[in-house]
C-alpha cells in the first residue's frame, strides 16, 4: 500500500507521459502484434479434461475448440466446429454437421474426435471434471457418428438448456490421446512436462513455449478455421504472452507500467482510484463489466447432526434467525465499506448481472434492527443478563464462529462488517480466517458453524449449476449430498429445479426458476448482501473487446481482439 | 580438520532428513489435501477415486515409509501438483534461485562489509550516523514492502523490468544477449534480498570492528606507526571476521532456499515460489523436497562458513586439530 500511495502521489506530480513525446498508432489495427497478459498461478497441467482450475481453462479457451459455444457477451448460442445442427421434435436428439477443419498439426478434425472426447470424459478412470456437466440426471449422453462430418447426440431425458450444454465440451484429439485413454493414463496425459509440440490445437492459438515459473507463449494457429466477415483469417494478433505474476500488487504495477496489456481478473475496488490517472491520460481503459454474477455468500451449517448435541441448534437452524441477520445488515453501508461503493444490494444468489435469470420479485429484508430483534425474540433470544449479548431460554449465549478465506480482502472485510453489524443486535461472532484448502475441507466435512465464502459461476443457466440447488448436490454447501431433502422447502426447490432442468420451454423455465429464487429468499439457506460492480483494466492499445462478467472476461474471445502497434512518428496516425 | 568436516556432513544429512520428514508430516496433518479444490466439483465417489489414485487413501505411516524408502535412493517422489518428479522440479528452480542468491550475496557483501568497517572504526561523525540510520531502516522494512517499493520504482522510472527472470524474447537471444537480459532483470529482486542482509552485515561488522579495535595488538600496531586505517584493515578486520563469517552460513542457507516474498512479488521463478505453491496446494512430496533442499543449503552454507572461518582464523584450525 505504501508503494501504491507513493505511486499515486508521484503520478500527481508528473506530467502525463504523452506530453513530452508523441506516441502514434497505426490507423490500421486489424492484424498483427503481441498481446501480453498475466496469470496469477501456473498451470498444473494442460489437461483441461481433468483440472477445473483457471489456468487450464484459459489455455483451453485459447487453444481448443468447441462444437457450439454460448457467446458470453450476448448469452446466445453460436455455431463453432459444428456449423449447423437440427433437433428432433422432442428436443432430445441433435444432429450436428461438422465444418471442415484441421488440428494444428494438419490432422483433419472429424466426428471420431467428438466420439472419442465423450468416451474419455465418461471413462471413470479419467475422473473428468467435465463429466457431470455433460450428463442429464446423472446419465451420460449417447454420441454416435454416422459419417466423418456428422455427429448425433441423444440426451437420456429432456434437458432445458438443450444443446447449449455442449458449451462445456472441450474437444480432445483422438490421434494424440487415444493411446493414453487405452492405457488408462489419459488423466496424466498433457502434463506440464509434455513438450509443447505434442499439444495440438483446434483453437485460435497454439502453445509454442512454456517457461516454468515465467510465462506461456501462444502463437497464431495457422489452421484455425474461423474468418471474420471480411474474410480475414482469425485470430488478429500474432502472439499472446501470459506472464506468470503471482502477486496481485505486482500485477497491478505491471499494468500501470505498460508491461502487461490486461489483467485476468477484475480490479479490486481499492485499486480503482490508483488506475484513474492512467485512464485520464488515455493510457488505460477501465471497463465496467457489470454486476458480478457470483457474489460472496454467508451460510450456516444446516446439517441436523451438527447441532444434535449443541443447544444453539434450536435457534441457529431457524429461518427466523437467518432472516434477523439479513435485516441487521445495512447493505448500502456494506457496499461502501467492503466494495468502496462499487456494489449493489442483493437478496439471493442470482444477481442483476445475470439479466436472463434474475428475479427482482423475491422477499427482501430492509435494514431494521428493530425488526431483527423482534424476529430473534420470537425464537426465544433476548438479553437475560447484564451483558450485551442475547441468550436463549437455557441461558446459552447467542454466539457463533464464522470461518472465512484468509487472504481474500473482500471476504475478510465482509466478515468483519458482519461481526460489527450483529453486535448491536446482541449476537457475538468469532471470525476465524483459514487458508482455502483448510476451509474447503471443513466445509465438505461439515465441520463448521458458519462460513463466508465465494463460488465462481461458470454458466448463467441454473440448470448448469444444479449441484448448488439440488439437496443431493455436492455444492449444496449448507447441507451437502442429502439422501432425501431434509426440509420441505428444499424438497420444493428440488422439484422445481428438476423441472427447470427438464423443461424445454424457456419462458416456463424462467417462471419456475423465479419460484426457486422466491423460496430460496424466504428460507435463506445462504444470505447474500452485496454484489460488486466489476471492472477490468486494459491497455488503451487493445481493441475489439467483448467483455463479459465470467472468467476469462476478455480472452474468451481472444481470436477477435486487436492490438495497436506503435509506428514511427511521421508515418501517419491519429 | 577432516574429522570435523565429516562430522558436520553427517549432521547436515540428519538435518535434511529431519526437516523434510517434519514438513511432510506437518503438511499431511494440516486440514485439506491436494484434492480439496476439486471437492465441490466431483461427487464423493469420484473424489475417493482421485484420492486413491494419488495414494492419499493410505495410512500416514505407509505413505511416509514409502516416501522414506525413495529418499534413501535419492528419489523424493512425484509432485502431486505437477505430476513430475520432485527432484526435476527442484533442480529447475534451484538454478534460478542460485543465480539470484549469488547476486544478492555479492551485493550484500559489497555494501554491508565496507560500510560496517567504516562505521565501526569511527567513534563519531555524520557519516557513521547516516550509515546506522540507513541500516536500521533497511532492517525494519518488511520484505514485502521493500520488494513492492523496488518494483514500484522500477515501474515508475522504466529503468529496469518490473519482474520475471528474462524477457519473453529471451529464448531467441544469443548467449551474450541472454546474459544482458538476465542482468537487467536481476537488480530488483537481488536488491530486495540484499538490502536487509547488507544492513545485518553492516551492524555485525561494525560491532566486531569496534571490539577488535580495542584489542591491545591493534593499539600496538598504531604504536609501530600504522595509520588508523592501516591498523583496522591489516589487524582489526581479519579478527573481526570470525563473527561475520558465522553469519554467512545462515545467509547462504536462507538465500539458496529461496524467499517466498521476494520471489512472489518480483515473479522470480525460484525455489521459494515453488515451495509456496506446494504449500498452498498441500503437495506433500514437493513440500518435503523443497524443505529438504532448504535444509541442505542451510547445512552447506554453515559448512562453507566453517571452512572459510578456519581458513581466515588460525585459532579455529588449531582448536579443531586433534
Amino acid at each position: 500500500m505504501i508503494a501504491f500511495t507513493g505511486w499515486r502521489w508521484w503520478s500527481g506530480q508528473q506530467k502525463p507521459a504523452g506530453e513530452g513525446m508523441e506516441i502514434v498508432f497505426s490507423d490500421v489495427s486489424t492484424r498483427g502484434g503481441v498481446l501480453t497478459s498475466s496469470l496469477r498461478s501456473e498451470p498444473r497441467t494442460f489437461n483441461r479434461w481433468v483440472d477445473r482450475n483457471f489456468p487450464p481453462d484459459l489455455i483451453s479457451q485459447l487453444t481448443q475448440g468447441k462444437l457450439i459455444r454460448v457467446n458470453r457477451s450476448t448469452q446466445e448460442l453460436e455455431p463453432a466446429l459444428a456449423e449447423t445442427w437440427t433437433a428432433s421434435p422432442d428436443n432430445r436428439t441433435f444432429t450436428l454437421t461438422l465444418r471442415e477443419a484441421a488440428w494444428s498439426d494438419g490432422t483433419p478434425f472429424t466426428s471420431a474426435d467428438v466420439v472419442f472426447t465423450f468416451k474419455a470424459i465418461y471413462d471413470p478412470k479419467v475422473n473428468s471434471i467435465l463429466a457431470s456437466s455433460l450428463e442429464v440426471d446423472g446419465k451420460p449422453l449417447t454420441v454416435t457418428a454416422p459419417d466423418a462430418r456428422t455427429v448425433v447426440i441423444a440426451f437420456p431425458g429432456p434437458f432445458g438448456p438443450g444443446i447449449a450444454m455442449l458449451d462445456n465440451l472441450t474437444l480432445a484429439p483422438k490421434h494424440k490421446l487415444e493411446a493414453a485413454l487405452a492405457a488408462g493414463t489419459f488423466a496424466q496425459a498433457w502434463g506440464v512436462a509434455t513438450p509443447v509440440n505434442e499439444l495440438v490445437s483446434l483453437g485460435p492459438f497454439v502453445l509454442s513455449r512454456y517457461e516454468p515459473g515465467q510465462r506461456l507463449i501462444f502463437d497464431r494457429n495457422p489452421r484455425y478455421w474461423k474468418k471474420d466477415t471480411a474474410g480475414t483469417q482469425l485470430p488478429y494478433v500474432d502472439q499472446i504472452v501470459l506472464e506468470v505474476v503471482p502477486d496481485q500488487n505486482a500485477e497491478l504495477v505491471r499494468l500501470q507500467a505498460g508491461q502487461i496489456d490486461m489483467l485476468q481478473q477484475q480490479v479490486r475496488p481499492e485499486d480503482i482510484a490508483t488506475l484513474r490517472p492512467l485512464v485520464d491520460q488515455g493510457k488505460l481503459q477501465l471497463l465496467e463489466l457489470g454486476v458480478g454474477t457470483d457474489p460472496d455468500l454467508f451460510f450456516f451449517n444446516l446439517r441436523p447432526q451438527r447441532w444434535a448435541k449443541d443447544p444453539r441448534g434450536s435457534w441457529i437452524t431457524r429461518r427466523e434467525f437467518r432472516q434477523a441477520i439479513s435485516h441487521a445488515v445495512d447493505r448500502e453501508a456494506f457496499a461502501n465499506t467492503v466494495f468502496l461503493g462499487a456494489g449493489v444490494p442483493i437478496w439471493g444468489p442470482i444477481t442483476p448481472g445475470n439479466q436472463k435469470w434474475f428475479s427482482p420479485n423475491v422477499p427482501r429484508y430492509p435494514f431494521s434492527i428493530d425488526r431483527a430483534k423482534e424476529l430473534l425474540a420470537g425464537i426465544g433470544l433476548t438479553n437475560r443478563d447484564a451483558d450485551e449479548w442475547l441468550e436463549d431460554e437455557k441461558g446459552t449465549e447467542a454466539r457463533f464462529t464464522l470461518l472465512t478465506y484468509r487472504g481474500n480482502s473482500s471476504l475478510e472485510r465482509s466478515a468483519a462488517v458482519l461481526r460489527e453489524d450483529l453486535r448491536p443486535l446482541g449476537i457475538a461472532v468469532d471470525v476465524v480466517a483459514l487458508e482455502q484448502g483448510a476451509l474447503v475441507e471443513r466445509m465438505i466435512k461439515g465441520d463448521f458453524e458458519s462460513i463466508f465464502f465465494f463460488f465462481s459461476a461458470t454458466s448463467f443457466d441454473p440448470a448448469m449449476s444444479a449441484d448448488f440447488w439440488l439437496s443431493s448436490g455436492s455444492a449444496h454447501i449448507w447441507n451437502i449430498g442429502q439422501a432425501t431433502p431434509a426440509t420441505e422447502w428444499e424438497k420444493q426447490i428440488d422439484d422445481l429445479t428438476h423441472q427447470v432442468m427438464s423443461s424445454v420451454d424457456q419462458a416456463e423455465r424462467k417462471r419456475l426458476f423465479d419460484q426457486v429464487q422466491k423460496i430460496f429468499a424466504e428460507n435463506l439457506p445462504a444470505i447474500y448482501f452485496v454484489a460488486p460492480r466489476m471492472y477490468i483494466g486494459v491497455s488503451a492499445r487493445v481493441g475489439s473487446l467483448s467483455p463479459t462478467i465470467l472468467r476469462p472476461q476478455l480472452l474468451w474471445a481472444a481470436d477477435t481482439i486487436t492490438v495497436r502497434t506503435p509506428v514511427p512518428t511521421g508515418q501517419g496516425g491519429r | 580438520m577432516g574429522r570435523y568436516l565429516l562430522r558436520r556432513l553427517g549432521f547436515a544429512l540428519l538435518l535434511v532428513l529431519v526437516v523434510s520428514s517434519a514438513s511432510l508430516l506437518l503438511t499431511h496433518l494440516a486440514p485439506g489435501d491436494i484434492t480439496s479444490d476439486q471437492a465441490l466439483a466431483l461427487d464423493p465417489a469420484a473424489l475417493a477415486r482421485l484420492r486413491a489414485e494419488l495414494g492419499l487413501d493410505r495410512p500416514l505411516a505407509v505413505q511416509y515409509l514409502s516416501w522414506l524408502g525413495g529418499v534413501v535412493r535419492l528419489d523424493f517422489g512425484r509432485s502431486l501438483l505437477y505430476a513430475r518428479p520432485v527432484s526435476t522440479l527442484i533442480s529447475e528452480r534451484a538454478l534460478n534461485t542460485a543465480v539470484l542468491a549469488i547476486a544478492a550475496l555479492m551485493l550484500a557483501t559489497a555494501i554491508g562489509l565496507p560500510l560496517g568497517v567504516y562505521s565501526g572504526s569511527r567513534s563519531r561523525g555524520a557519516g557513521r550516523s547516516v550509515v546506522r540510520v540507513l541500516s536500521i531502516l533497511a532492517l525494519s522494512v518488511p520484505p514485502l514492502i521493500g520488494s513492492l517499493a523496488l518494483v514500484f520504482l522500477a515501474a515508475r522510472t522504466g529503468w529496469l523490468p518490473v519482474g520475471g527472470m528474462t524477457s519473453a524474447a529471451g529464448i531467441n537471444l544469443s548467449w551474450a544477449q541472454w546474459l544482458a537480459d538476465l542482468a537487467r532483470h536481476i537488480p530488483i529482486p537481488a536488491l530486495a534480498l540484499a538490502l536487509p542482509l547488507a544492513a545485518t552485515l553492516e551492524r555485525l561488522q561494525s560491532q566486531a570492528i569496534e571490539k577488535a579495535t580495542r584489542e591491545p595488538f591493534v593499539a600496538a600496531s598504531r604504536a609501530r606507526g600504522l595509520t588508523q586505517a592501516q591498523a583496522v584493515v591489516r589487524h582489526a578486520w581479519p579478527v573481526s571476521l570470525r563473527s561475520v563469517l558465522g553469519l554467512y552460513g545462515v545467509m547462504i542457507g536462507t538465500l539458496f532456499s529461496g524467499s517466498f516474498v521476494v520471489e512472489v512479488v518480483t515473479s522470480w521463478p525460484g525455489l521459494g515460489r515453488l515451495m509456496y505453491d506446494a504449500l498452498k496446494a498441500r503437495d506433500l512430496y514437493l513440500v518435503a523436497g523443497c524443505a529438504a533442499s532448504g535444509a541442505f543449503f542451510l547445512a552447506a552454507g554453515t559448512w562453507i562458513a566453517d571452512v572459510l572461518l578456519a581458513l581466515a582464523d588460525p585459532r579455529v584450525r588449531s582448536q579443531e586439530a586433534p
